[in-house]
């Protein structure tokens, strides 16, 4: 095996340093497996299907640190988000800050907190789930989630219950020298629940690894929304697994968005294991300066008649780069699928670049699957119009820019995510301060 | 002096074919000028260069408005300096909100003119009060621009435009295309609303039909990438009997075509 690099040296020696602490046995198991799958699996190179066009060289160079506590009052927090509405669980460094969160609007038999909490109080509430869908022993960043995991949000819902505010997760990370952090999130939504999730990521700008991985489960007939805000500082490195497993007719939505860091990767994997579940994935990546956002969706089908939707598009600007792969596997028993996916792109200069690869795997043979996607620059005779009309060159583009974004902002429910959602995209975009009254 | 005064005007689109070939036009204040001609001759170019449309290159000729070098002005600034595209096809822009589109718009000209910025309330009540002048529905304000618009829609909201901008020189392309009667009317009764000794407005159509609802004062015929021929309104009638054809086989210089050919 190859020599490790500076980054898995120091990660190893920080999987060989853990102690076992207080903890349920059935963690301490999957810890224990997931350091000796690191340790073999090493970080992925270009050479892993899964990682060809996303080199994580630069990411391998970095002795990264473990996060030791930090606090942060609310004019520090402010300086780098807003801090959303209760219910919210904030985080600071990997870690639950009681003080910056409000569980204020939880309704009653509902469980919101953190995972050291709920680890410590109520363990059998979790065996059950926590680990059930991660790949802690095939995936370099779910094994490091797994061992070195401190803390995280875990929102259970009870059959029958309908939490109708949405419960937000901030994340935020504060970094004098580079460290790796590790959130653990853990969804579960009984029978017949209704929850609706936003989990938001932001930092300074020093360099640090977030390294995220979110377990949802919906039970059969259940209703989960989950939203992903990557805003982390320019310098930093944000990994983020979604895990997904539905129960029959339930729904499932997610909305992902790409904003900061130096290198994103957002990874969704659904397994649509009953019949009649629905499934929607959609995300928007914005790539400026040298950003890389690389998105990768797997939608499983394993059960009949489900049902499918994705939407991803990118704008990037400058040297940007994006990737999007998107795999939807039909398996034999899964007749009567129906699943589509549409990856578009706009590019906004000439050193932009986008790599997509969409990949049907299709066992059944009553089913209905279709992908499409397009990239392309702005239209030039919408451009002319916006002109024609008196509106300047690049308050025009602008416009077209956001238009290009608004369909997948706009499929946000909440409205004041969805407000604070489309903000943080305008003020991305080239000359989009200009904007903000418009949206 | 006319408001606008085109000269030997040659212009290609991007494919390289040159489609303007040498065109004279003068059109004064106050006046409504119809240009018609068959597919191809070369109309909707000629709106399209007058508005600034970057992907057709001029290679010859003079536009003068107002006294000013128009093709030395970007198309926002032409905008600003009254001159207004009804365009042929709208352009849908979801996510952009019409209101706020058409302030930015109205603001923008208002800028240039050095007036200040209309305020929110003040623009919708004066949207509003525009709006009732192309019979439009005021819910199409809060939608994006053009977006999910018939047709019909998307004309009156070109003419409300129009009618909000308030343009000196206003150029209609063929803004009776893919309309019905009653919107047809709608729009011409909008188009004649504006129409007032201070402002000049040029009518493209393929059809006399409009010319029934928007009455010109001269009307010319396009053949070739020129003026083949100008009158009065019945020259507007006169094609509509014996069509285009005759232009191929002999452009005339003078009002009465000889020969006559059923247009396809």
């Amino acid at each position: 095996m190859r020599a490790p690099a500076r980054a898995e040296e120091s990660l190893l020696e920080q999987l060989a340093a853990r102690r076992a602490t207080a903890e349920p046995e059935f963690l301490a198991a999957q810890r224990r497996a997931a350091a000796e799958a690191f340790a073999r699996l090493r970080l992925p190179t270009v050479k892993h299907e899964d990682w060809k066009y996303t080199s994580l060289a630069a990411l391998a160079q970095i002795p990264w640190r473990a996060a030791a506590p930090a606090s942060l009052d609310a004019a520090g927090l402010a300086a780098l988000t807003a801090l959303p509405a209760a219910p919210r669980l904030v985080f600071v460094n990997g870690r639950y800050d009681f003080r910056l969160s409000d569980l204020s609007g939880v309704p009653e038999g509902v469980f919101v907190g953190s995972l050291a909490d709920a680890l410590a109080r109520a363990p059998e509430m979790l065996e059950a789930w926590l680990g059930r869908r991660s790949r802690a022993t095939d995936h370099a960043f779910a094994a490091l989630n797994t061992a070195l995991a401190v803390d995280g949000a875990v929102v259970v819902v009870p059959p029958g219950v309908a939490v109708e505010t949405t419960i937000h997760v901030l994340h935020v990370t504060v970094a004098e020298e580079p460290i790796a952090v590790h959130p653990r999130h853990l969804l579960v939504a009984g029978p017949g629940a209704k929850a609706c999730v936003a989990e938001i990521y932001a930092g300074h700008e020093g360099e640090y690894l977030v390294n995220a991985q979110t377990e949802v489960y919906a039970g059969e007939g259940a209703e989960v929304e989950h939203h992903r805000v990557q805003l982390d500082g320019a310098n930093a490195f944000h990994v983020g697994l979604l895990e997904v497993e539905q129960g029959k007719e339930s729904r499932f939505r997610s909305h992902a968005f790409a904003l900061g860091g130096q290198l994103s990767r957002l990874e969704a994997r659904a397994l649509l294991g009953s019949e009649r579940a629905d499934c929607t994935l959609e995300g928007l990546y914005l790539g400026r300066g040298r950003q890389l956002h690389d998105q990768l969706v797997l939608v499983d089908h394993a059960s009949p008649a489900c049902t499918s939707r994705e939407m991803f598009k990118g704008i990037l600007d400058d040297r940007a780069r994006g990737v999007f792969a998107g795999r939807i596997l039909v398996r034999e028993d899964a007749q009567k699928t129906d699943a589509s996916q549409v990856n578009s792109n706009l590019l906004l200069s000439d050193d932009a670049e986008i790599d997509t690869k969409p990949q049907l795997e299709i066992f059944a043979d009553d089913v209905k699957c279709s992908h499409g996607g397009s990239v392309g620059q702005l239209d030039e005779t919408a451009l002319f119009y916006l002109r024609s009309r008196g509106v300047e060159a690049p308050v025009a583009r602008a416009m077209l820019t956001y238009a290009f974004a608004a369909e997948v902002v706009g499929r946000v429910r909440p409205v004041e995510l969805r407000s604070y959602i489309r903000r943080l995209v305008a003020t991305r975009l080239p000359h989009g301060e200009r904007l903000l009254e418009a949206i | 002096m006319s408001l606008l005064k085109i000269e030997k005007l040659h212009a290609r689109i991007p494919d390289g074919r040159e489609i303007l070939k040498g065109l004279d036009l003068a059109v004064d204040a106050g006046e409504v000028h119809a240009i018609m001609g068959p597919n191809g001759s070369g109309k909707s170019t000629l709106a399209g260069v007058l508005a600034g449309r970057e992907s057709y290159q001029v290679t010859g000729g003079t536009v003068t408005y107002a006294g000013q070098d128009l093709l030395a002005m970007a198309p926002e600034k032409r905008a600003a300096a009254g001159v207004f595209l009804g365009f042929q096809y709208p352009v849908e822009i979801p996510g952009v909100g019409n209101l706020y589109f058409l302030r930015t718009a109205l603001n923008a000209i208002r800028k240039s003119r050095g007036e200040d910025d209309l305020d929110a309330m003040d623009f919708l009540a004066l949207a509003r009060e525009k709006m009732k002048l192309v019979k439009m529905d005021p819910s199409f304000m809060n939608r994006g621009v053009n977006e999910g618009f018939s047709g019909g829609e998307k004309k009156r909201n070109e003419v409300l435009q129009m009618a909000i901008l308030e343009p000196r020189l206003a150029i209609l392309d063929e803004i009776d295309s893919g309309l019905d009667i009653d919107a047809l009317k709608a729009v011409a009764d909008g188009v004649n609303a504006l129409r007032s000794p201070e402002r000049a407005m040029i009518v493209v159509t393929h059809y006399q039909r409009l010319l029934d609802y928007i009455k010109p004062d001269k009307v010319h015929v396009m053949s070739a990438g020129r003026i083949a021929l100008s009158g009065g309104p019945e020259l507007a009638l006169h094609l509509e009997e014996e069509g285009y054809g005759w232009l191929e086989k002999e452009p005339p210089k003078q009002a009465a075509p000889a020969a006559a050919r059923t247009a396809p």
